[in-house]
């Protein structure tokens, strides 16, 4: 049994991890469908901008919500799952307002957040906001006990640990001791006398002058007014975060760091893993993308006879047989890369190694999804 | 190619670093003072010209050429020393903690300080501070962030125009963006590779930074063209031979000939595909090599350049 195979069997929540380029959001796909054909009712969300699931899925388009994969699609592609595949993508906007409902003291402060200019503009790029939303809305289906098992694909990250510390960062972000200091100076004194608040006092106002100074207008005040609002929403995200946290670091989560055969994205793979250890993540295993399996070598001298044995013209035999001697020797470099490459990311993690050769064509419909799954899970080939 | 301020993006993963490297080489080549800023990343452009990471301060790489790794914080610093002119007010202000939080939190700032700094390069003088002095650089060439994050990066100046009515921000802001989208000074390079998801991601970016932003797009860069093997007379002999059986002395080859041919298909299918757009389109061919270093980057303008000498882009 893989160790990809063995974490669709136990877990509740695979995170697909790491850089950009190197089929995460494939793998995300292969796993679902292998989860769902295993017979384990499964959702994957994407949070990657883009709109790849969706075609690799066969819809055309996502909303918000999960979408079933239809039943004539798995059918068409010669598939039978026994359970149901849902997929997603995170609606940023949608999300975010759904944030805001849900987390606003009342129904008046959120529509004063909402209709903000500044949070129109700036919602869904809120540092961490869409991390943060995305493992939210992992925990409400896992909550909703529709499914058995969610895979969580995260967007490409040129510094890998962004996903993990973003709940944090939005958590700083929405600390409103900041922008209370700054702008609500009479408020933050009476509720916290001891903060230094002499001593601040002075300072507030040379930073307030400062600020404006540096931007020119009233670009800082009128962000810190909706930050403000937007900061009454910090309790109880503080309490969701918690729970969120402990999501992403119980038995039954498993992070899956994807990665290819290229050398520099191997050395980051295996930088992540540490990194996700670390921090005590539960690390279930690599996934190499896009590897050249060994091949037997061929000497153009040994091929002519046998193609002219083929078929081919005696004149042409000898150069087509150099020709695709070349070609057998290009693969050849390749895989000793690869085998190399294999070898640095097993030296860190043992069997906790899944591989999935560089296919001749594109990963783009079901039965592709279904065939890299089957390596995944040992039945390749 | 003589434009001055020249962005290149796409998918991750699909050689934007590369893309950077070759038009920093082939415009230092013809003589250009050329700056490349990388930002705030794992710096990769110094490594194709076989040096070491360089870090924020700008670090000459080659002849004419040079790179440098913009931060925030360094960006932050140079320019709020330049509004507020005094390092002890910028101590008091910006080394204060609950400052440092409030300004980490504005959505976009970090993105914003570093497509300023790279603005501020493009403006840069070579007597700092002195209008009549010569521009400091005949190119600036900026490693832009991937597709998704890239588009809000894009879109930052006009955000703030749009929000941000009146002041310094607000003229830096609209600087920027009359920058960005003047097709005589800039050109944004898309690059991306015949593959599905790069392609349907390339044709949406494209929508949005062409048709909604309306910034000029240089040229389409599609990287790993699997080249095409062989000659005439051996393709045809090829698609001529039977499927040999598996225990062939031939099937290896076989199996060789056929899977880069089913490359070679595909990649064309997606050639066709993006040439939709319309754009300017260089072609780099997929290189057969364990590393890919400064040799790698001196094959690709090679054939960069073959095409430009054919008349492609």
């Amino acid at each position: 049994m893989t160790a990809v195979a063995r974490l669709l069997d136990e877990s509740r929540l695979i995170v697909t991890a790491g850089t950009g380029g190197v089929g995460k959001t494939t793998t995300a796909a292969a796993l679902a469908l292998q989860g769902a054909i295993a017979g384990r009712r499964t959702a994957v969300l994407t949070i990657d901008p883009a709109r790849r699931l969706a075609n690799a899925l066969g819809l055309e388009a996502f909303t918000g919500r999960a979408q079933r994969v239809p039943t004539e699609l798995f059918t068409a592609a010669g598939l039978t799952p026994r359970a149901e595949l849902s997929a997603m993508m995170l609606d940023m906007r949608a999300t975010a307002d759904e944030m805001v409902r849900r987390y606003a003291p009342n129904a008046e402060a959120a529509t004063r957040i909402v209709s903000n200019p500044y949070y129109q503009a700036f919602s869904t790029s809120l540092a961490g906001t869409q991390e943060y939303m995305a493992v939210e809305q992992v925990a409400d289906l896992l909550r909703s006990g529709e499914y058995d098992l969610v895979i969580l694909d995260t967007p490409p990250a040129t510094h890998a640990l962004d996903f993990l510390d973003a709940p944090e960062r939005l958590l700083n972000a929405l600390d409103n001791r900041a922008v209370n200091w700054l702008y609500r100076p009479r408020e933050t004194s009476t509720r916290d006398p001891g903060y230094g608040a002499k001593l601040l006092g002075k300072g507030r106002q040379m930073v307030f002058k400062s600020l404006n100074k540096f931007t020119g207008g009233p670009f800082f005040e009128d962000l810190a007014t909706f930050l403000q609002a937007f900061s009454s929403l910090f309790e109880q995200f503080r309490v969701s975060s918690r729970a969120v946290q402990a999501l992403l670091r119980a038995e039954s989560t498993q992070f899956v760091v994807v990665t290819a055969p290229y050398p520099a994205t191997v050395r980051e793979a295996i930088h992540f893993r540490a990194q996700l250890v670390e921090r005590g993540f539960p690390f279930g295993g690599f996934v190499c993308n896009r590897v050249h399996l060994p091949v037997s070598p061929v000497e153009a001298a040994a091929l002519t006879l046998p193609l002219r044995a083929a078929g081919v013209p005696e004149a042409v035999a000898p150069e087509l047989a150099s020709d695709l001697a070349g070609l057998v020797a290009d693969h050849t470099r390749m895989a000793e890369r690869d085998a190399e490459s294999l070898d640095r990311l097993r030296e860190v993690a043992g069997d906790a190694l899944d591989v999935v050769p560089l296919l001749p064509e594109d990963v783009h419909d079901l039965q592709g999804l279904a065939s890299v799954g089957a390596w995944l899970t040992g039945r390749g080939g | 190619m003589d434009r001055r301020f020249l962005l290149v993006t796409g998918k991750g993963g699909v050689g934007k670093s590369t893309v950077t490297a070759l038009l920093a080489a082939a415009s230092a080549a013809a003589g250009r003072r050329t700056l490349v800023c990388e930002l705030n990343t794992q710096e990769r452009i110094p490594g194709l010209f076989g040096k070491p990471p360089v870090g924020p301060r700008v670090t000459s790489l080659a002849d004419n050429l040079w790179s440098v790794n913009i931060e925030p914080a360094a960006a932050l610093e140079e320019y709020a020393l330049m509004k507020l002119r005094f390092r002890t007010l910028y101590s008091l202000v910006f080394e204060n903690p609950l400052v440092q939080r409030f300004v980490g939190m504005v959505p976009g700032m970090n993105d914003l300080l570093l497509l300023g700094k790279a603005f501020n390069h493009e403006r840069e003088r070579e007597t700092p501070g002195d209008m009549r002095s010569p521009l400091a650089w005949d190119c600036v060439i900026i490693d832009a962030p991937a597709t998704g994050h890239g588009v809000t990066f894009f879109r930052l100046p006009k955000v703030i125009l749009d929000h941000v009515p009146v002041g310094n921000m607000h003229d830096e802001a609209r600087e920027m963006w009359s920058l960005l989208t003047d097709p005589r000074r800039t050109a944004v390079h898309l690059v991306t590779l015949p593959e599905e998801l790069p392609v349907q991601e390339t044709l949406e970016l494209h929508r949005t930074l062409a048709g909604q932003l309306g910034l000029p797009i240089g040229a389409l860069w599609l990287n790993q063209m699997p080249p095409v093997w062989g000659t005439p007379a051996t393709r045809a002999a090829f698609a001529d031979l039977a499927e040999p059986e598996a225990t062939s002395p031939v099937r290896g080859a076989w199996e060789a000939g056929r899977v880069r041919g089913l490359r070679e298909n595909q990649a064309a299918r997606y050639a066709e595909t993006l040439a939709a757009l319309g754009l300017p389109t260089l072609h780099l061919p997929t290189l057969y090599r364990r590393e890919f270093d400064h040799a790698a980057v001196v094959d690709l303008l090679a054939a960069a350049r073959a095409q430009l000498a054919g008349g492609a882009a």
